[in-house]
């Protein structure tokens, strides 16, 4: 049986260490994927058609920043397309460099010369290796190219940007009586086709359009009236409620503004659906209709998150704290703003549409832009609050200025002619202003959880304090960790999303952010997000990882195992910082820090350690130390120096006892290991207790030591072995002195064992006539003689004053005997 | 079993452990883990790559033993044979006896 395993492992290993057939590698070598190279260069050929048509493209499309951008995307796919294909010759590349070092160089002038099997196979792996590296050059050109046209999308972005930006319109062309007759046969012009369209639509389609609008105005009612049901506690604002929370305020904000406008949305996207799906819109037709709901939703939008978060009607559910009037005047002017720009928005895309002249645009813009701007100049003006003596005050002044500032520089914009730019600032201060509005009220709640108590009085709290053992500080600083949360977020947000409304491209952010995930170098050493972070999650994983394996150990393993409490102890200790160093080993290498520069700065400091925190490590040390060696154990009834008492916790740094005087005393391990210590419970728990009798001369020693003795023996706490022993001990100056000694089974009950003992001996001797003699004192007899009063005076003016009330009472007394002579009987 | 029913004090709190330990994995997977590729030099010499990333070619040297990262999201490389290998970004390239593979 033996020789016939060991027969098939001998096999087992000449099979698998026989080196491989170099003719059956060959041959595999030698069926290389013919079509391999073709294949990549015929795709390598379509994609440099490709970017051949797209750089014709840029040139036609040099205006229209959307199409470069689409451009861009596209051509960013070419160039992931090529890397793929040059990709794709890894393997063979991989098989035929290894066949060739298998071949080994073709033999040196003078050398014998090679067979011709192994010379042509070389050439053919040589030439076809040239072959799939010039494929691969051209895919590597092609990248090359792609990535200069991407460059120059970009340079042409910034061109056009800078152009409409800097362009210069003359006003007096564009605003010349001329536009009112152009813009009256513009109007014509879209009247028509919105007429056209109607009343084609109404004679033949008016049964689809009514379906498809009834259809849509269904989907938001439903929308509506669901989420009125679902969230209809939060949705709306109570009037009675004096003083609602800040949280409570924001979710009504939130919710009263998401349903509704998610119901207009609705109601909007569902008519267009439908209207496309009975084919009744036309081209022109349906991108109007797609403009206007685009309006109409935003508008719709900022109306009601204007209203939710000033909410003019209930000055208690404000977000913002203004007076009620100019809540109601802020909630006119934005809506106002969001209008023109809408209005604006809609206008141009007609424009575009029915290829209106430049001068209209121009007027449409300019006129925009205006009213923009003396919005912004009116919501500057704007008085909001009020002071203590109910005078109106401005708001903050960087807040003032910066409107005025914005307002005043559209407006000078687009009387100068830069109509481009003050449409730009204009559109950038309502969009930026509305980011910036939802992250500063993000912020405010942030703030509002962080508070004390107030994440345990949101739904999740109440949820979470429900339904987890959680307890109320606990849930406090999950609230704190909750609203820095949702700071992070807001930054994380709305950072990307500012820079994406100023034009920045999700490449570049995202480049950013991948910079700051992978590091950012400063000399030889990496920084980086990611690393840091990786690193702590390891350590954190690797900690709970230790403390449950040291809790499994000990309450599991040692606990089944009858493992005594004092090595259960140590082990737990010592597992657990042994697992946390090595977690921390773990998470520092996991963050990017090499450890053998970290030996480096280690060996540098460890001088200056050693004697910086010399106590620190002879500590740390000795607190090995007593794990490993085990003088005493938690537990223990312990004396070192004038500290005594129970050992309570053993520490890396400091041992823990609590004297029986339950003073905690925290001393440091090095004095455990250098000085004596005395363990009364070291290997167990026996113990000698003396007791001291003195007796007078004279008494029956040999009684008094009988008496003793079946006292101590009677004892029940006493051991008979060892036995008791009664010890006359001196011929003392006053008594002969008798000392009781006994063996306790526990120590720890030597204080019960003594009283118990001291309480016999008394009894008994006073019941044998036995003397125990005490030193006489001497009693002093002290006669204390009374206090003289210190205060003459006083004394005086009280006994004055008792006198009078003495008289007064005496007078008074005569007086009522006086009245009752004088009353005359009652008459019968 | 849910945390609360667990009977021994230690067991319910790395019971409550475990489900933060949980979330903390599932927080770590959500975050991803973005790789570049990295070369490597097992020689005592220097030696050179020559990479083209994002319409650029670059000599890379590196110095006996040294690692470095590059290319991010995708490149070409020249290595010291001559051969031209395209890189997607997470592989290793390491160089030993004047001979590049890549892992």
């Amino acid at each position: 049986m033996l020789f016939r395993l060991l027969r098939l492992i001998l096999i087992l290993t000449l099979v698998v260490s026989a080196p491989p057939s170099f003719d059956a590698v060959a041959q595999g070598l030698g069926q290389a994927p013919a079509g391999l190279v073709a294949d990549q260069q015929k795709i390598l050929q379509s994609l440099t058609t490709k970017t051949d048509n797209f750089e014709k493209q840029i040139q036609q499309d040099a205006e229209d920043d959307g199409s470069l951008v689409d451009i861009r995307l596209q051509l960013e796919e070419l160039s992931h397309q090529s890397l793929n294909s040059a990709l794709a010759f890894r393997t063979r590349l991989g098989e035929i460099n290894s066949r060739l070092e298998q071949l080994g160089a073709a033999p040196a002038a003078g050398q014998p010369p090679e067979p011709d099997i192994v010379s042509g196979e070389r050439q053919a792996l040589v030439s076809e290796k040239a072959e799939i590296n010039s494929v691969i050059a051209v895919a590597q050109t092609l990248s090359i190219r792609i990535s200069g046209l991407i460059d120059k999308i970009g340079n042409m972005r910034s061109e056009l940007f800078r152009n409409l930006l800097t362009k210069r319109y003359v006003l007096s062309d564009a605003l010349s009586p001329q536009v009112f007759s152009d813009a009256r046969d513009e109007f014509g012009n879209f009247y028509k086709a919105v007429s056209s369209w109607l009343s084609f639509a109404f004679k033949f389609k008016f049964q689809a359009i009514l379906a498809a609008t009834f259809v849509a105005l269904g989907l938001a009612l439903v929308l509506l009236v669901g989420g009125r049901r679902l969230f209809g506690r939060v949705f709306e604002a109570d009037p009675t409620n004096e003083d609602p929370s800040y949280l409570s305020r924001l979710s009504v904000a939130f919710w009263s503004t998401l349903l509704p406008t998610l119901a207009v949305g609705a109601f909007l996207g569902s008519t267009i659906f439908f209207f496309n799906y009975y084919n009744v819109l036309r081209g022109d037709i349906g991108l109007f209709l797609n403009a206007l709901a685009a309006v109409i939703g935003v508008v719709f939008c900022v109306n009601r998150l204007t209203n939710a978060a000033l909410s003019p009607r209930l000055p208690n559910w404000r977000l913002i704290p203004v007076e009620t009037g100019p809540a109601r005047w802020l909630v006119r002017l934005t809506t106002a703003m969001a209008v023109v720009i809408g209005f604006n928005y809609f206008l141009s895309i007609v424009n575009d549409k029915m290829g209106s002249p430049l001068s209209l645009t121009i007027a449409r813009s300019f006129g925009a832009t205006i009213i923009v701007g003396v919005i912004l100049i009116l919501m500057a003006m704007l008085r909001p609050f009020k002071a203590r003596d109910g005078s109106w005050r401005p708001w903050p002044a960087w807040l003032r200025y910066t409107s005025l500032a914005l307002g005043l520089f559209t407006i000078v914009a687009a009387l100068l002619g830069y109509i481009g730019l003050g449409l730009f600032v204009s559109s950038q201060v309502v969009v930026t202003g509305t980011v910036l509005i939802t992250a500063y009220i993000g912020f405010l709640s942030a703030r509002a959880i962080g508070e004390e108590g107030a994440f345990a009085n949101t739904s999740v709290g109440r949820w979470l304090s429900a339904n987890s053992s959680y307890e109320d500080t606990a849930l406090d600083q999950l609230g704190l960790v909750v609203s820095v949360a949702i700071n992070v977020m807001i930054v994380l947000v709305f950072l990307p999303l500012i820079l994406l409304m100023w034009g920045f491209q999700p490449g570049d952010i995202e480049a950013w952010a991948y910079k700051l995930a992978t590091g950012i170098n400063i000399g030889s050493v990496t920084i980086s997000v990611t690393g840091i972070l990786s690193g702590i999650v390891v350590f954190v994983i690797g900690y709970f990882l230790t403390r449950w394996f040291q809790g499994w150990l000990d309450g599991s393993v040692m606990a089944r195992g009858k493992v005594d409490t004092g090595v259960r102890n140590s082990i737990r200790l010592a597992v657990g910082y042994a697992g946390v160093a090595l977690a921390a080993l773990v998470g520092i290498s996991a963050a990017g820090i090499d450890l053998s520069s970290l030996a480096l700065v280690a060996g540098a400091l460890s001088l200056g350690i050693g004697f910086g925190l010399q106590n620190v490590v002879s500590n740390f040390v000795s607190g090995l130390i007593l794990l490993a060696e085990r003088p005493f154990k938690v537990g223990d009834w312990i004396v070192a120096g004038d500290v005594s008492g129970t050992v309570k916790k053993i520490s890396v740094r400091a041992t823990e006892i609590e004297t029986f005087q339950r003073q905690s005393v925290i001393l440091p391990n090095s004095n455990l290991i250098n000085n004596a210590v005395g363990n009364w419970t070291h290997r167990n728990k026996l113990g000698r207790v003396d007791i001291k009798v003195g007796v007078a001369y004279g008494s029956d020693v040999k009684q008094v030591h009988a008496i003793l003795l079946e006292i101590a023996r009677s004892h029940p706490l006493v051991l008979k072995n060892p036995e008791p022993f009664v010890l006359f001990s001196n011929f003392g100056t006053a008594a002969l002195e008798f000392e009781i000694r006994v063996f306790l089974a526990d120590v720890m009950n030597g204080n019960i064992a003594q009283n118990d003992i001291r309480f016999a001996v008394l009894e008994r001797f006073s019941g044998e006539h036995i003397e125990i003699p005490s030193t006489p004192r001497a009693v002093v007899e002290i006669h204390k003689p009374k206090a003289w009063p210190t205060d003459d005076d006083k004394i005086e003016a009280d006994f004055a004053e008792q006198e009078q009330v003495k008289a007064e009472a005496e007078a008074e007394k005569r007086r009522l005997a006086k009245s009752r002579k004088t009353k005359k009987p009652d008459p019968d | 079993m849910p945390c609360e029913m667990q009977q021994r004090r230690w067991e319910h709190r790395y019971c409550t452990m475990w489900k933060s330990l949980v979330a903390a994995v599932a927080l770590v997977a959500a975050i991803g883990s973005v790789h570049a590729a990295s070369a490597v030099n097992k020689d005592a010499e220097t030696r050179t790559l020559v990479v083209t990333e994002g319409g650029s070619k670059t000599d890379l040297a590196l110095a006996g033993g040294e690692t470095v990262e590059f290319c991010q999201n995708g490149c070409f490389v020249t290595l010291p044979n001559g051969d031209l290998e395209a890189l997607t970004g997470s592989e290793t390239v390491e160089i030993s006896g004047g001979v590049a593979r890549i892992k």
